[in-house]
């Protein structure tokens, strides 16, 4: 995959835009991913669990370890908003992924949507948090390659979004 | 306002200490360490959900990181539940327990 030579494929620009760089090639990947997320996402069941073999178990996480009781009302309360918000978040990135420029808000749908990627795939692959080297033998070499590149789009836009943070209070007493 | 000592006889009633309700308990909201999210991506996620400085954030963070997980906030069931349910919109791994 080749990004412009000397120019990242997500940026912020002095107004405050953010500038999307991608060739056709990374944006049409993007939405085939975008495609199957949706559908993983769609069928996740509220009884799947953080303990089963879900794809996307990683999406809907366990808040009361402790507390059966308190979990079940939980994820009964929880778990429809969250597939709803991330159906939604997949449409808006899938509408946008054209555009030149998208705001801080479209870059923060961004941003958790491709993260969600990256996290499905992390789980498939059962990462571990060492470095590790592409091994081009491995049948998992391209899945690798992707989370890699997921990791490097992410971390741009928390880049470009860290600039719009709130400046921190000059004496911090915590 | 509570009314000033009566002069009624010295014997005092025992208060029952020993059960706390489980309402005056505050509910901390922790966040485990997982292999997949980036360092950089966590530090964004409690600066902007909770507000927190780059530093605490940082620190937090990497608390996360080196001893597995990291009290984010606390408070009561609601305010708790709802960070952790923010949390997990932005995948992080986050539970909640009482204190």
């Amino acid at each position: 995959m080749a990004f412009g030579s000397r120019r990242l494929p997500l940026e912020r620009r002095d107004d405050g835009a953010i500038v999307v760089r991608l060739s056709s090639d990374e944006r049409e990947l993007l939405q085939s991913l975008l495609s199957q997320l949706r559908m993983l996402v769609r069928v996740a069941d509220v009884d799947d669990g953080v303990d089963g073999d879900s794809p996307v178990r990683r999406l809907f996480p366990t808040a009361y370890p402790q507390d059966e009781g308190r979990e079940s009302d939980y994820q009964a309360m929880v778990h429809g908003t969250l597939v709803e918000q991330r159906l939604a978040a997949i449409d808006s990135v899938e509408q946008t992924l054209d555009s030149d420029t998208i705001d801080d808000e479209m870059a923060g749908t961004w941003m958790r949507t491709l993260n969600d990627l990256r996290l499905v795939i992390g789980t498939r692959l059962d990462v571990s948090e060492d470095v590790h080297d592409i091994d081009m033998d491995d049948p998992d070499a391209n899945l690798y390659a992707l989370y890699d590149y997921l990791g490097f789009l992410v971390d741009r836009l928390v880049t470009a979004l860290a600039q719009s943070l709130p400046e921190d209070p000059p004496l911090d007493l915590t | 306002m509570t009314p000033g000592p009566s002069t009624a006889p010295a014997e005092v009633d025992e208060p029952i200490v020993d059960d706390v309700p489980d309402i005056d308990t505050p509910w901390i909201v922790l966040v485990w360490n997982d292999p997949i999210n980036l360092m950089s991506y966590v530090t964004y996620v409690f600066q902007k959900l909770f507000g927190y400085s780059l530093e605490k954030a940082t620190e937090l963070m990497l608390d996360v990181h080196e001893k597995g997980r990291a009290v984010v906030s606390s408070g009561p069931q609601e305010k708790a539940e709802m960070d952790v349910a923010r949390l997990h919109e932005h995948g992080l791994w986050a539970t909640m327990q009482q204190d």
